[in-house]
């Protein structure tokens, strides 16, 4: 017994001290794997070496680069899969390119199955093995000698925007070793038939939003999934040439992803769903409140969610995962302070006071209006925060005018809150401007008396009414086709676009399924004005999160039908 | 004297010869293509990165050579190598840096505001005499139309350079990205002129 214990403690100690032992091993220049990949990270997105100091190279043949100023990742992109801008290829540098042969055909690849390999349409045609590969695979030492010389292993010189690195030896190989295990192996959520996604519903939002959303998910992913006949039977029988084109097909799955409150529980909520069925990525999403814990969940898990449907969005210049349709409630604090600063051109000590009630909405309109207006050089806002049960009575408002004497009256305030606003007019001197919120007003402009509209200024974060007709009767259209009742214009527009921009991001994928090189697809994409029928244009661009930058400033006319008059351009600078 | 028909023919024959490897060897001496153009500038009203107004065509005639691009804060792989170069450049100038105007004009309007602008201009320590303007975008495209630089995309904008000497009516147009001693050569031809 005492020799079984003695037996089984050594073999328990040896397998322990192995396995810790396999665990700090030294990969790289002294580095475990995952200290040489975080380096090798900070290398390529940053220029940072390991040892804190920016990466040094020559561009152009004479041009010093301080790698801070110009990193990998701009050209190369996140993914590694490269990029094309005007006059300008980059190729992919990601480990399952890099160490393989680059053939001239670019996509054609090896049939797989023996029955494939037999069908002459999927061979290359004879003479095509009279071409070289472009290049071989590289290996670690023709990969360093190439960042070092810009000669590739056939001995072409690379175009001279391609920087030469100044690196030693021991930061060469961190370099190499993370480009090497740069998007090598798929993410979950794909797989060689389906592409998986998953939209976020929150159990409180009503009904009929919920609907609205999720019948024009679906209708996208049955529009794509109903080419898959053809698309399936062009993957097995298309020609050489066609090959990766029709190999990229996938099928679309829509999961639905319901969360139960409180929100403090939905990162768990969202950990459970994803553990038992992967997706590719999030698609739109509605949830009551903050999409803060689904922002931090993707960004946990790099997952990437295209256009949610929320006010509250993450407000970050360094977060990659989520792409918005813009700041929500943010945007229009910000276009309050950029109008008063640039067109109004206020002078200092011009008396600004804000009013708001405690809630996110409030809560994201000064913040926006605030942090523009510090980068401004202005001192901050007289700030009045009003208790969530405060009655606006007129004694409030002839306080304010009286107490503050304001020259700009910034209201963060609903309908409800403008009951007795009216007492303003009896005031010997009126701010100059009283600026509001069209969103938290609700549209319901005619809160606003009459008598005061000459001094009302409000943010509106969509297009005019009277604009883009036409993309609205496009969206109709498409949508009376599926026959889906048109419920919420504004949403279903959106969820429209998000279908249209799907496309295309999935299409330049190719068969390279990588959720960085998705995020990019959208990052590349043209300007909009098309096909979105509610915002002036959405405009894209690496590591750009937000695709509305704009925001009007407009005035209402007298009456009981307001109309909207233009006083600012949709982006202010 | 009656020069023959085959005098005429031989002298003919080597003044084409000679006027070929003259205009292929000028074609040699540049690795870059460039032109002499005429431009007008619009009379609009952009923003720098101090979110000061400047009226473009003011800025352009004034009594400064002009070294003049286009670019955007988020551009991946062209705009970065151009301001590089503009970096570098001011650098060599060295204290006659600010003799020389830099302009860099945003294609990306929407998402270039001064403080994208700013932050963009001091990752590439840019000296005092290089400046990065947006503006109204309607402005933008009528500036790239009369510098024939305009492109519906922005991801399918092309390397340009282009410089001007005040009160010059040529401007030099080069459509490629310029290694450092290019560009300072093509601004010493300039301000030879």
């Amino acid at each position: 017994m005492t020799m079984r214990f003695l037996l089984v403690t050594v073999l328990c100690f040896l397998f322990f001290s192995t396995a810790a032992a396999a665990q700090n091993e030294k990969t790289v220049a002294g580095f475990t794997e995952e200290e040489v990949l975080l380096f090798g990270e900070k290398m390529y997105r940053e220029g940072v070496l390991p040892s804190g100091e920016p990466m040094e190279a020559i561009v152009m043949g004479d041009i010093p680069v301080d790698g801070r100023m110009f990193t990998c990742d701009d050209c190369h992109q996140r993914s590694g899969l490269g990029s094309v801008e005007g006059t300008v290829i980059t190729w992919p540098t990601n480990g399952r390119e890099l160490y393989r042969p680059r053939r001239k055909t670019g996509a054609w690849r090896q049939p797989e199955s023996e029955e494939a390999k037999m069908d002459v349409r999927k061979n290359l045609p004879a003479y095509w093995e009279q071409i070289e590969e472009a290049r071989p695979a590289y290996t670690d030492e023709s990969l360093a000698t190439v960042l070092w010389t810009g000669v590739d292993p056939t001995g072409r010189k690379l175009n001279p925007v391609m920087p030469l690195y100044h690196l030693e030896d021991s930061d060469m190989a961190i370099m190499v070793h993370y480009l090497k295990n740069l998007s090598v192996d798929l993410p979950p959520g794909v797989d060689d038939t389906t592409i998986r996604f998953a939209t976020v519903v929150s159990e409180d939002i009503p009904a009929e939003a919920r609907e609205a959303m999720l019948a024009i998910l679906q209708a996208h992913v049955d529009v794509r999934n109903s080419q898959s006949r053809h698309q399936e039977r062009r993957a097995e029988s298309g020609p050489f040439y066609k090959t990766e084109m029709h190999q990229a097909y996938r099928r679309w799955e829509l999961d639905i992803w319901e969360l139960q409150s409180p929100a403090n529980t939905w990162s768990r909520q969202l950990q459970e769903y994803y553990h038992k069925q992967p997706v590719f990525a999030l698609l739109g999403g509605l949830v009551e409140g903050s999409w803060q814990p689904i922002h931090e969940f993707c960004e946990e898990h790099k997952i990437p969610a295209i256009f949610p449907l929320t006010d509250f969005p993450v407000i970050s210049e360094s977060d990659w995962y989520t792409l918005y349709f813009s700041k929500g409630f943010y945007q229009e604090g910000e276009a309050a302070a950029r109008y008063l600063q640039a067109q109004e051109n206020i002078v200092s000590g011009t008396k600004i006071v804000m009013v708001s009630r405690q809630g996110m909405a409030g809560s994201y309109l000064n913040r926006g209006f605030s942090e523009i207006w510090q980068e401004f050089g202005r001192p901050g806002p007289e700030h009045i925060k009003l208790a969530p049960d405060k009655k606006l009575s007129e004694q409030f408002w002839r306080d304010i005018m009286q107490a503050k004497q304001p020259d700009v009256l910034i209201l963060w305030l609903e309908p409800v809150d403008l009951a007795n606003i009216r007492t303003l007019v009896g005031e010997k001197k009126l701010p100059g401007k009283i600026i509001l919120s069209a969103e938290m007003l609700d549209y319901s402009f005619t809160a606003i008396p009459d008598n005061l509209r000459d001094n009302v200024y409000l943010t509106y974060s969509y297009s005019l009414p009277d604009s883009q007709k036409r993309s609205k009767q496009a969206v109709k259209q498409w949508l009376r086709a599926r026959k889906i009742p048109v419920t919420d214009l504004k949403m279903q527009s959106k969820m429209y676009f998000l279908g249209w921009m799907l496309t295309g991001a999935v299409k330049s994928m190719r068969s390279e399924f990588f959720r960085d090189y998705f995020l990019e697809g959208f990052d590349m994409m043209i300007d909009q004005d098309y096909a979105i029928a509610v915002y002036p244009r959405l405009t894209f661009g690496s590591g750009q999160r937000y695709a509305s930058k704009g925001c009007y400033i407009v005035q209402l006319t007298r009456g009981s039908k307001p109309e909207l008059i233009k006083r600012s351009d949709w982006v202010i600078h | 004297m009656m020069l023959s028909k085959t005098r005429i023919f031989l002298l003919s024959y080597l003044t084409v010869l000679f006027l070929i490897i003259m205009i292929s060897s000028s074609a040699a001496a540049t690795k870059y293509k460039r032109t002499v153009e005429k431009y007008q500038v619009p009379d609009v009203t952009l923003v720098n990165q101090e979110g000061q107004k400047i009226n473009l065509r003011t800025f352009l005639n004034g009594d400064k050579p002009v070294i003049l691009d286009f670019i955007y804060g988020t551009c991946t792989t062209i705009c970065p190598v151009l301001s590089i170069g503009f970096s570098h450049f001011q650098k060599k100038l060295g204290p006659d840096a600010n003799s020389v105007r830099l302009v860099s004009i945003s294609i990306d309007p929407d998402n270039d505001t001064p403080q994208v602008m700013k932050e963009y201009l001091q990752r590439y320590n840019a000296r005092e005499g290089w400046d990065f303007l947006t503006g109204n975008r309607e402005d933008i495209i009528e500036v790239m139309r009369a510098f024939d630089a305009y492109v519906i995309n922005k991801m399918n904008h092309y390397p340009l350079t282009i410089l001007h000497l005040p009160g010059d009516e040529n401007w030099i147009r080069i459509n490629e990205l310029l290694s450092t001693s290019d560009l300072m050569q093509e601004y010493k031809l300039l301000l030879k002129k």
